[in-house]
């Protein structure tokens, strides 16, 4: 077990330093660079020679390998750099957006959870067929609503007409409900889905008919006996959701005002700069990496047929 | 007694009845005790206390003062930090602020301030001479090692010197008569030698800032929020203000809202009580509510397309020219904009320093337009777009974020001049590529230009080769650039050296005019800033280029 995990934490260094070094190099490749597009903005209204003045303390026309060794040197000893665009040290930028969408992921995931198994469990007990088809098409309602449509909808009903949520100030617990149903719902679309595909697959299981034929009710089927069988699938694609919910939630953080991953991303992107850009990615690939560890430490405990291991005959 | 079916003859019922008159009886009351109240609440005394929550479009992304042209720095700049002078928005003229008195030599080369006792910053340390003559040097030379970069304001610094802790003088190298409103701007807010002691990378953390303004910065969360407390022991306003004391706010909540729908619905809701950058299209569901729109001039350089004629396509005069009567800006302010966005008579706004009236040479003009492209040999092709040489007249230009619509402005621009024959591609672009082509004359004939501030020298800023270059020309931003105008520049020169503040004007005037002539820049629209805010925030002030001051803002009983 510790030899696997050995192994697994030493993949996760290599996929680090690929990771940082293909987005160095992608991001070189752009053309224009960070200090130029910061320092030749019109708010500044800097001249050539003042504009190469500044370029040259910034080392911005070093040679690629020198800076790329500068840049691997500092992430190593942890120092992340200096963000051109908010000028404040990166690691300050990710401190103020890290906690936030991490709240607002798992609490959006929890949700998103809770509805999606609401929803598969609910078509599958529902009495009448219509009933269990008009449940059964919700998921493709979730998919198509678009975010930013959904979250400004929920705003102007929820926090300008019935003034029921602040948008602005609010305690925390208040400015995490509108964003929450907002993120939950798109999210939870694939998985019912998923849930409902898979369950109704156990459910042709022989053993199904055998604890039937027993005497037990659909309930108790159901709970007892379908459902773990059916979270196998959806857990991996929970794992996929969650790692998309870390960096994907840039529309809810922009139309609710909130700090987050999402738009830090942005941000960066939009504006090239590089050393968040290369902090975010290499924090990115540890989530998933992470998660990916989780999920398949999780598999075994879940379905006790995958921990056995298969002798040969010999 | 009658049998009523609403109030049965019950007990009950006739609880229901008088309850029902108890209701009616309070309701009535309410109505005349409402009507009474509202015509005693217009309270035209300032009420000292409470907090503007200030809703922006952006966060801010550095508070070196010489960055405070961004609106979202200059915001929070302009109520943590004094300046040496204060410019009167209305006549432009420059009044005593913390300097109380100055001397100007004759060739504008020295200029020597005296300066008010009993400054201070908010950490304690004094507004001295010595602090002022650090901020200046910084500004004026910029700080190499610590990535400081130079004020845009200030041209041909030499050195200052301390002459004892109430008097400093700064010395130039060649006549610098826009130096003194130079000192006005938000550019030139002065701090305390701890901030200045930050590399520019650590300015953008809002809690570096100390200056001596009658707000401080009391919290902050990155890219959300900026929190503004009032500083009790102000006592140093600019002259002109009746209040010379502390704020009559008690603080400012400075939040990023930057999705529009939510920013004026949290207006109109009540949640926010001044918000920035409203669309000239939601204009008029702000003032359906009774909500004040605010639209500031910035009297500067107008919202306008500027020519690079490096490029060959644009080199020749009569092209310009051509294009120059092609735009109908008429149609483009009432297309997509309100009556806040006037329509350009000049290079520079009505209400700038040196303005002159051009508007017949900007008529709209589209035969003599397709007049002159045929004399310039470019002969309209069977797609309808013109052609000289196997070559076809059509322009690049990349949208420019800061600039109100200005894709659909663009967009409309592509489709007048489309009715002469000429395309114009509007670009998106990402930042990077946007950067890099703009200073290329070869990938841009054209640019987006507007540049705010409130001194002839704006224009110089804008046109001259060895400052904004917006031009492309030869020994500027662009290494490849061969084009050279000898009398834009002496004229350019000329102006910002001029020490006769009459002639001064004059060269202003004669610079727009040969910008036209030559069809170098063609104006649009003056472009305003545009604020919303409640109505009952009263004593809202803004500076000579639309910055809020909230120092004489209270919030009147609501």
């Amino acid at each position: 077990m510790t030899r696997y995990l050995v192994g697994r934490i030493a993949q996760m260094v290599v996929v680090l330093w690929a990771a940082f070094t293909v987005s160095f190099i992608l991001l070189q490749a752009l053309p224009g660079d960070a200090v130029l597009i910061k320092f030749s903005s019109s708010d500044l209204g800097l001249n050539a020679e003042q504009i190469a003045q500044i370029r040259a303390s910034y080392g911005a026309d070093e040679p690629v390998l020198l800076q790329y060794l500068h840049a691997l040197g500092n992430v190593i000893t942890g120092n992340f750099g200096y963000s051109l665009q908010a000028g404040v040290p990166v690691s300050d930028l990710l401190l103020a957006n890290v906690p936030s969408t991490l709240t607002l992921a798992s609490i959006g995931f929890i949700a998103a959870v809770i509805l999606a198994v609401a929803i598969a469990f609910l078509s599958t007990l529902a009495p009448f067929g219509w009933l269990r088809a008009g449940i059964q098409s919700l998921p493709s309602l979730f998919i198509s609503v678009p975010t930013f449509w959904l979250g400004i909808t929920l705003i102007q009903i929820f926090s300008f007409r019935l003034k029921l949520i602040p948008v602005i100030g609010g305690t925390d617990v208040q400015s995490l409900i509108l964003p929450v149903i907002t993120l939950a719902i798109p999210i939870a679309a694939p998985l019912a889905q998923i849930l409902v595909r898979t369950i109704d697959h156990v459910n042709t299981q022989p053993f199904v008919e055998v604890v039937r034929a027993k005497g037990a009710s659909s309930s108790w089927v159901l709970w007892r006996h379908v459902a773990k069988n059916a979270t196998l699938p959806a857990l991996t694609i929970a794992g996929v959701l969650f790692g998309e919910l870390i960096a994907g939630a840039v529309v809810t953080e922009t139309v609710f005002g909130r700090n987050g991953i999402g738009r830090l991303t942005q941000e960066a992107v939009s504006n090239q700069d590089t050393s968040v850009l290369q902090a975010i990615v290499v924090l990115s690939a540890a989530v998933y990496v992470v998660v990916n560890l989780v999920v398949d430490l999780l598999y075994p405990v879940l379905d006790p047929r995958l921990n056995k291991k298969v002798s040969v005959a010999a | 007694m009658s049998h009523s079916k609403i109030f049965p003859p019950t007990p009950l019922g006739g609880r229901l009845r008088g309850a029902f008159a108890a209701v009616a009886v309070v309701a009535l009351l309410a109505g005349c005790a409402s009507t009474t109240t509202e015509a005693g609440s217009n309270s035209s005394s300032p009420v000292t206390g409470g907090t503007l929550v200030y809703l922006e479009q952006q966060a801010h992304t550095n508070l070196y003062p010489p960055s405070g042209g961004f609106y979202p720095n200059g915001g929070i700049l302009n109520q943590i930090t004094d300046k040496l002078t204060w410019q009167d928005p209305e006549t432009l003229e420059i009044k005593p602020w913390i300097a109380t008195s100055w001397k100007v030599n004759d060739d504008n080369t020295e200029y020597t301030f005296t300066l008010r006792d009993g400054v201070t910053f908010s950490d304690g340390t004094p507004l001295d001479a010595e602090a002022v003559a650090k901020n200046f040097d910084t500004y004026g030379l910029g700080n190499a090692e610590l990535k400081q970069p130079v004020s845009e304001v200030i041209n041909n610094y030499d050195h200052s010197e301390v002459v004892d802790p109430l008097t400093v003088t700064f010395f130039f190298k060649k006549p610098s008569p826009g130096f003194l409103q130079g000192t006005a701007t938000i550019g030139s807010g002065l701090v305390s030698l701890s901030t200045l002691a930050h590399s520019y990378d650590d300015l953008g953390k809002a809690t570096n800032i100390i200056g001596s303004g009658p707000f401080t910065v009391s919290k902050e969360t990155l890219g959300t929020e900026v929190d503004l407390k009032a500083r009790t022991d102000y006592k140093w306003a600019p002259e002109p203000s009746e209040n010379q004391g502390r704020s009559y706010l008690d603080g400012i909540k400075i939040l990023v809202t930057s999705e529009d729908s939510v920013r004026i619905g949290s207006l109109l809701s009540g949640q926010g009580d001044l918000i920035r950058q409203v669309q000239a299209y939601d204009e008029a569901q702000v003032e359906a509510q009774s909500f004040k729109v605010y639209a500031e001039p910035t009297r500067g350089v107008n919202d306008s397309v500027t020519f690079r004629p490096d490029n060959p396509l644009v080199a020749d005069v009569k092209v310009r020219r051509a294009l120059l009567k092609a735009t109908d800006s008429a149609e483009i302010v009432e297309t997509l904009f309100s009556k806040n966005y006037p329509q350009a008579t000049s290079v520079l706004a009505h209400d700038a320093a040196g303005y002159v009236d051009l508007s017949t040479e900007l008529a709209y003009d589209p035969d003599e337009s397709k007049k002159l492209l045929d004399e310039a040999g470019w002969k309209l092709g069977s797609d309808g777009v013109r052609e000289k040489d196997g070559e076809k007249l059509s322009l690049d230009i990349y949208e420019s974020l800061p600039q109100p619509q200005n894709k659909q402005v663009l967009q409309l621009l592509a489709q007048q001049w489309a009715k002469v024959g000429v395309t114009l591609n509007v670009l998106a672009g990402d930042a990077g590529s946007r950067a890099a082509d703009i200073i290329d004359p070869s990938k841009t004939p054209l640019t987006v230009t507007e540049v705010g501030r409130a001194d002839p020298d704006v224009i110089k800023s804008q046109f001259y080769y060895a400052n904004r270059d917006g031009l492309l020309l030869k020994g500027g931003l662009s290494a490849t650039s061969k084009f050279e105008d000898t009398t834009l520049n002496s004229l350019l020169e000329a102006e910002t050296t001029q020490t006769d503040r009459d002639k001064r004007l004059a060269d202003t005037s004669e610079v727009q005019k040969y910008l036209i002539d030559q069809a170098y820049n063609i104006p649009l629209f003056e472009e305003p800033q545009v604020f919303a805010g409640a109505p009952y925030v009263e004593g809202l002030a803004f500076e000579a280029v639309g910055r809020p001051s909230f120092y004489n803002t209270w919030l009147a009983k609501h």
